[in-house]
């Protein structure tokens, strides 16, 4: 009994070792890979460990100015987290609570908009971009992705307010607050878990997304941190150092990040309902 | 916790009554509105317009009517695409939805061990694609070395993996799988959950084997988390972009070039905007229809039994 229990663990830690080394094992090379100096990322039969590391690659791209990209991903980052939610808690309120006609059609525009996919609104965005004098801005950037965040940010932060004691409120606005004063004194504090998940996918989303900045930001002065590890790809050519150490400036932020609030992370992935 | 009186209760009702205008939820909404109107609504509706104009970079030249379509259905690379994304859509949705019910299964239980093993197979979902793609990019090269030596061990002759058709399909598959195996889990462990375990008991009880149970009860009570699954990996699917573009670059010759990436190359690389268009909207019906079906197909499925 006990050898037979003994041999299933072993079993299913061998399983669960060889799945975490598939998983992980892109994500470790390349950053083993970016402390090793060229000519040991060239050698063949290739070495695992780097030898003699070296921060040769990340001083390169210091040189080449990724400190610069870092900062735009960081601005547009934080402005998309400020103005999702800020807006997504007022809109994600006045649906919980009020009951009126009209509701049904927002709700209806909110779900569509989670549908569309954002490849069939690559190529007129550009167009109107371009027409409203935003494209190749940080702001348009900004815009873009609160507004493919917000429907999902609505949709979370609404399911949570609904769960909340509505009492609270009623006795706050007899106590003479307004309205407004109610959702930023109670409202807003109360669903603290929620704006925390809603805020992680919006964080991710805006930290990660290469598709649209690639398509609207091009020039070196808006480019964000993924576009400009894209755009190392055709510099560097086959020099895989750098842009391994590119690589890793882009995700080990976010795997940090995601371990650390990962419970709020899972709270937020199926479909959007947050429960306390 | 009765803190209110009824009457006063209902003088401060946070809703009013349906029917009755008020400017309380609209002040509320009119941002939300605002955003999406203009950066989702807008661009969709003038997608529809300028498909049928010649605008070649930002200059528009003109209606043409449905020219730019009638271009786009008879263009080779077009077709092309068309048969890659299906090719690339069925497999790739068939072993992510695989894995990711494999991974399911075997992660469900709340233990120490299955939530670190859950928390370490969603890491390539949250990292950003870009960089996923070129990862695998980089350990499929010929530089890195590591797919030749194992080839080599083999004892097959080795060669470029984006050299050939093949390959680089399978690649893309590849990317696709290690990225979503671990979403789909996510889907589908919902699904697992909502399954009331006196159930699962009570068949165990009757005598049930594993895969009896697993036919006759699991599968049939999480038809609905199968269906959002399925949905959900094909749009994405369907709607690719970055994998093709940073792994492989559509290549071999077209090989892995996908309806967006052939939109995108047709809007940003040749700048026929109008084509572009037309090609946007084109995908967005394809969406739409291929929903239609799945939903259809489910439903057909489900009667028959």
């Amino acid at each position: 009994m006990t050898l037979k229990h003994l041999g299933r663990v072993f079993a299913s830690l061998v399983v669960y070792g060889l799945i975490a080394l598939a998983v992980l094992f892109p994500i470790l090379w390349g950053l083993l890979t970016s402390f090793k100096p060229r000519r040991a990322i060239l050698q063949y039969p290739p070495v695992m460990l780097p030898e003699e590391p070296t921060l040769a690659h990340y001083q390169r791209l210091w040189d080449e100015g990724v400190q610069h990209f870092i900062v735009n991903s960081l601005i547009v980052t934080s402005a998309t987290l400020v103005l999702s939610l800020i807006v997504g808690l007022f809109a994600a309120y006045a649906l919980a609570r009020a009951n009126f006609s009209g509701r049904t059609v927002i709700m209806f525009v909110i779900i569509a908009v989670m549908s569309i996919p954002i490849a069939s609104l690559l190529v007129p965005t550009f167009t109107m971009l371009s027409q409203i004098g935003l494209l190749d801005t940080r702001t348009g950037l900004v815009l873009l992705y609160t507004a493919y965040q917000l429907p999902i940010v609505v949709w979370m932060l609404m399911g949570y307010i609904q769960t909340l004691p509505v009492e609270l409120e009623h006795a706050a606005m007899i106590d003479g607050h307004s309205r407004l004063s109610v959702i930023v004194r109670i409202v807003a504090p109360l669903s603290a878990p929620a704006l925390v998940a809603a805020g992680l996918f919006i964080i991710t989303f805006a930290w990660n997304d290469f598709v649209v900045a690639l398509v609207m930001n091009s020039s070196v002065a808006t480019r964000t941190l993924p576009v400009a590890v894209y755009n190392f790809l055709g510099f560097f050519g086959r020099d895989w150092g750098p842009l391994l150490a590119a690589s890793m400036l882009s995700i080990v932020p976010v795997i940090i990040v995601f371990i650390a609030f990962q419970k709020h992370f899972v709270s937020g992935m199926t479909g959007g309902s947050v429960k306390g | 916790m009765t803190l209110l009186s009824h009457s006063a209760r209902e003088r401060v009702r946070a809703a009013p009554p349906k029917g009755r205008w008020s400017p309380f939820p609209w002040v509320y909404l009119v941002p939300l509105l605002a955003i999406e109107g203009v950066f989702v609504f807008a661009p969709l509706s003038s997608a529809l317009a300028v498909s049928f104009q010649r605008y070649d970079y930002f200059v528009p030249g003109g209606w043409i009517g449905f020219d730019n379509y009638i271009w786009a259905l008879g263009n080779s690379g077009f077709l092309n695409a068309v048969g890659v994304t299906t090719f690339f859509t069925a497999f790739a949705t068939i072993f992510t939805f695989a894995f990711g019910f494999g991974l399911a299964l075997m992660f469900e239980r709340d233990g120490r061990s299955s939530s670190l093993m859950r928390t370490i197979v969603l890491i390539p979902y949250f990292i950003s694609m870009l960089v996923g793609s070129m990862l695998l990019r980089w350990v499929f090269s010929e530089d890195a070395g590591l797919f030749g030596l194992l080839l080599e061990s083999l004892g097959v002759e080795p060669f470029s993996v984006f050299g050939d058709p093949n390959t680089a399909m399978a690649a893309l598959v590849a990317n696709a799988v290690w990225r979503d195996s671990a979403f789909a889990m996510m889907l589908l462990l919902a699904g697992l959950k909502s399954i009331p375990s006196s159930l699962l008991w009570a068949a165990r009880v009757d005598g049930a084997s594993y895969f009896y149970t697993f036919r006759r009860i699991v599968l049939p009570l999480m038809r609905t988390a199968i269906l959002i699954t399925i949905v959900r990996l094909v749009i994405f699917y369907v709607n690719i972009l970055t994998f093709p573009l940073v792994l492989t670059g559509g290549g071999p010759n077209g090989a892995t070039e996908t309806l967006v990436l052939w939109m995108f190359r047709r809007g940003f690389e040749e700048y026929a905007i109008g084509r572009a268009n037309a090609a946007s909207i084109i995908i967005f019906l394809i969406n739409i229809a291929l929903v239609a079906i799945i939903i259809f197909l489910f439903n057909l499925g489900s009667k028959r039994r």
